[in-house]
């Protein structure tokens, strides 16, 4: 080996590496499509207010969506979250929310107006729990500013309580969720948020290397802008929260830069975590000590950065039991050129098997933002979907290297039952093919067929209702788990159902996707299967309902014991 | 410094002669002396900022002397200038990877393959930046090219096995991190590999043996730490996990002001102009 080649060699072994890339988006094929774009039909106007430059990081981030009965007929309603833009930061009618009332015959009507639902401010995301006990969905807006709690007085209309309940909150509000983490039988909510940020003195655009990409001059942040600490309030059960972040231990001292937020039972305890996807750093997962607080343990439990060791940009996350284990693994989306990552849940520990999954490599061209586990054609099997798209519109004009352009496809993984998924949106579904700037997406059985659809926000334009069309699905059972007094939408529930020697299990959760939320009804693909042997329902506080038989294809309520269902 | 350099320097400086100052700094720079170097390349640069020979001479000297953000600033004209000349596309390539940003080295290394598919050395730096970015299939194909030009470079062999494990052939990745420790005893990319699959085989004892002993060979690797701090975690060590995480931060700390470090140093000592 010569000189020269030695000192190359030398000096590549010395080339350290931060980032990652991926491969190309394949073409889209002609193919029947498992999803119906059915935004137009339905009536669903809505449209994401948007500053079309994006010059700061407030104008980029929101988009969440809600699904949710508010009006008890049985049938989903979207709420569909609208945010403000610097320019109109001042006028909050410019912008207004939108509740989306079904009527059941595939069309929907925007009644947020006379619900008293249509201006939460520069709105964010949303989280649904029934937090008073009385039968109906409640929700939560959150926001840069003040937070909102609109309380459902069960005639169409709701009540903006956030101040008589205390959850103003404040600063720049991302992700939330209810569950009652203590078992004291009412629902408790945490807030993530994520940078602070002063509309007066905004950081200028492409002044700084923090405000640089490729380049390219863009919207400073969230690097190099201090992070917010997230919020926890708990419920003193005569319809006041206190803020209790610090005596629970779920403050985020450090201001780590919080968006998408996942109760799940991490450890298989019987307790509700609580697992905080952080952009630009560590994730936290807190798990339930059992007695009123929580102990951070992401870095043991391997679930804090990615498995070499990189921080992530992360936004959204999916939990689910998508390998029948009953265990509830998680599914984190993240920024371009670096990896979705999904963490299986091995019991007292997680292990990234983004790789071994097949899930990571189609991932790395996109900024993913909404996604869930899902089993879009009955089979058993819980899929996958992550919806993407950039931040900064300036990205056209960069260096691009791996990272796909602003507007981005989404991303659909078939599970193949054995650990590892195919990515099949181009065979499957080429309406996912589309490039748009996606946001939150929620998941849930808009027209009660027994296949489960979903609604996405886009940050850019109008949002999509994608309606699951797919021909020969699998049967079907849908649980809809009916808690006591305080907790009637019963988050926290753990429902198994054993059909055809599988069990798989679900989670009731309140905070779902990338600050949004999906139905409460729990959705199981039965395949082939005909009847269902056994659905066991593991109620929050640990009792268990167990029902024998039942046949497929139809919808199920199981009450708690001593609840009182409406 | 060999007897009236110093005033062959003068000369050359009074007289604006590129040839000699070239000489010079190329001279200086071929002994070891590259500060020495620095000052004649630096205004034959200045003279003539097209010269390909002052371009070149200047850019591998700044690579030389771990300066890569120096060395972008010539290498990117002269790849520009001379697109079918594979070394400075290979250059540039390893001058994006020294500073960290593997996208941008991609391209440039894609280039030099381009020109000459049968480079080892080009396809090694392609497969440590694709292994890098997580592109392991793409990677994996590459380092096997290399390898049939070069089948015993223990180096490739170890990053073969790092791009097999992130593909999730276990025992392809533990064969060929034993072959690469044939070649190198305790290569820590090597024993990392035998580390993650012992991990994914739940032999923690075993994997954080492997992981202390790459630790010895390469202390300040973050991502080392972190996996220590897993087989620690699993192994119901706290006291260890715990400490790995802090290693863990201190050496993503410490490569991070190294980056920037690198991005900013110049070949003569100071701050790289842009």
């Amino acid at each position: 080996m010569t000189t020269a080649s030695r000192t190359a060699r030398a000096l590549l072994a010395a080339a350290l590496a931060t980032v990652a890339a991926g491969g190309a988006a394949t073409e889209p094929a002609a193919a029947p499509s498992l999803f119906r774009d059915a935004t137009a039909e339905s009536g669903i106007t809505f449209r994401h207010q948007s500053a079309p430059e994006k010059k700061y990081i407030v104008e980029s981030m929101g988009g969440g969506v809600a699904l949710l009965d508010y009006d008890g007929d049985g049938l989903l309603d979207v709420y569909f979250v609208n945010s403000l833009t610097v320019d109109t930061a001042k006028e909050p009618a410019t912008a207004p929310s939108a509740l989306y009332r079904n009527l059941g015959d595939g069309r929907f009507v925007d009644v947020a107006v006379n619900a008293g639902v249509a201006y939460p401010g520069w709105g964010m995301g949303a989280c649904v729990a029934d937090v008073d006990g009385d039968g109906w969905q409640d929700f939560y807006v959150t926001a840069l500013g003040p937070n909102h709690l609109y309380r459902n007085r069960g005639d169409g209309t709701f009540a903006d309580v956030t101040a008589a309940a205390g959850v103003e909150g404040g600063g720049w509000s991302t992700g939330c969720g209810f569950a009652d983490y203590d078992r004291d039988g009412d629902l408790d909510l945490f807030v993530s948020r994520y940078v602070k940020i002063d509309l007066d003195k905004l950081p200028e655009f492409g002044k700084d290397k923090t405000c640089q990409f490729r380049g390219v001059a863009v919207q400073c942040g969230p690097r190099g802008l201090a992070g917010s600490g997230d919020l926890f309030y708990r419920n003193d059960g005569n319809g006041r929260f206190t803020e209790a972040g610090k005596q629970v231990g779920v403050t985020d001292p450090d201001g780590r830069y919080g968006l998408g937020i996942a109760w799940l039972d991490a450890d298989g305890d019987g307790w509700l975590d609580l697992f905080v996807a952080n952009d630009a750093g560590p994730n936290f997962l807190y798990r339930n000590r059992h007695d009123g607080t929580f102990a951070e343990e992401a870095f043991p439990m391997g679930v804090a950065v990615s498995e070499d060791g990189s921080e992530q940009g992360c936004m959204g996350v999916a939990v689910g039991d998508f390998d029948n284990s009953g265990r509830q693994s998680l599914f984190v989306t993240n920024f371009a050129e670096e990896y979705n990552a999904l963490y299986h849940n091995d019991g007292a520990y997680f292990t990234d098997v983004s790789f071994r999954s097949k899930t990571a490599p189609s991932s790395l061209p996109y900024v993913g933002w909404g996604t869930a586990f899902f089993d879009y054609d009955n089979d058993g099997w819980l899929d996958l979907v992550a919806v993407n798209g950039h931040v900064y519109p300036q990205l056209d004009q960069a260096r691009l290297g791996a990272s796909a352009p602003y507007r981005q496809r989404k991303l659909l993984y078939h599970n193949r039952g054995d650990g590892t998924f195919d990515e099949v949106a181009a065979s499957m579904a080429p309406l996912l093919m589309e490039d748009r700037v996606s946001r939150g997406v929620a998941l849930g059985d808009l027209d009660g067929d027994g296949r489960l659809d979903l609604v996405v926000n886009d940050l850019d334009g109008s949002p999509q209702v994608l309606r699951n069309e797919l021909a020969a699905p699998g049967n079907w059972l849908r649980v809809r788990a009916r808690g006591g007094a305080g907790n009637t939408d019963a988050l926290g529930t753990v429902i198994a159902a054993g059909a055809a020697g599988r069990t798989q299990t679900r989670l009731v959760r309140s905070g779902t996707s990338y600050i949004s939320q999906d139905e409460m009804a729990q959705h199981f693909g039965l395949a082939g299967a005909a009847k269902v042997d056994r659905v066991e329902v593991r109620w929050p506080d640990g009792t268990k309902t167990v029902l024998g038989e039942l046949p497929a294809n139809r919808v199920i309520v199981v009450a708690a014991p001593r609840s009182d269902p409406r | 410094m060999p007897p009236g350099e110093a005033d062959a320097l003068r000369t050359a400086i009074a007289r604006g002669s590129v040839h000699a100052l070239l000489d010079i700094g190329e001279r200086r720079a071929q002994r070891g002396d590259l500060q020495g170097a620095a000052e004649p390349l630096r205004r034959a640069l200045a003279l003539a900022p097209n010269s390909e020979r002052a371009l070149a001479a200047y850019a591998r000297t700044a690579i030389a002397a771990r300066a890569p953000g120096s060395a972008l600033l010539a290498l990117e004209p002269l790849a520009r200038m001379h697109p079918t000349v594979v070394d400075y596309s290979y250059l540039l390539g390893v001058a994006w990877m020294q500073i960290g940003d593997m996208t941008s080295a991609l391209p440039p290394l894609e280039r030099a393959r381009a020109l000459d598919p049968h480079r080892e050395l080009t396809l090694a730096a392609l497969g440590i930046g694709l292994t890098q970015l997580k592109r392991f299939a793409d990677a994996k194909d590459v380092l096997d090219q290399a390898l049939r030009l070069a089948p015993e470079d223990a180096e490739t062999i170890a990053v073969l096995a790092e791009a097999e494990e992130g593909l999730g052939d276990h025992a392809a990745a533990e064969a060929h991190a034993r072959r690469a420790l044939a070649g190198i005893p305790g290569h820590p990319t090597a024993l990392l590999v035998i580390g993650l699959v012992r991990m994914q085989e739940q032999r923690y004892a075993e994997a954080r043996a492997a992981f202390e002993e790459a630790l010895a060979a390469r202390p300040d690797s973050a991502k080392t730490h972190y996996q220590l701090s897993l087989a620690c975690a699993r192994l119901a060590d706290r006291e260890c996990a715990q400490r790995q995480v802090e290693l863990y931060n201190q050496a993503l700390k410490a490569v991070e002001e190294r980056l920037a470090a690198l991005r900013t140093q110049s070949l003569e000592g100071g701050e790289a102009r842009p």
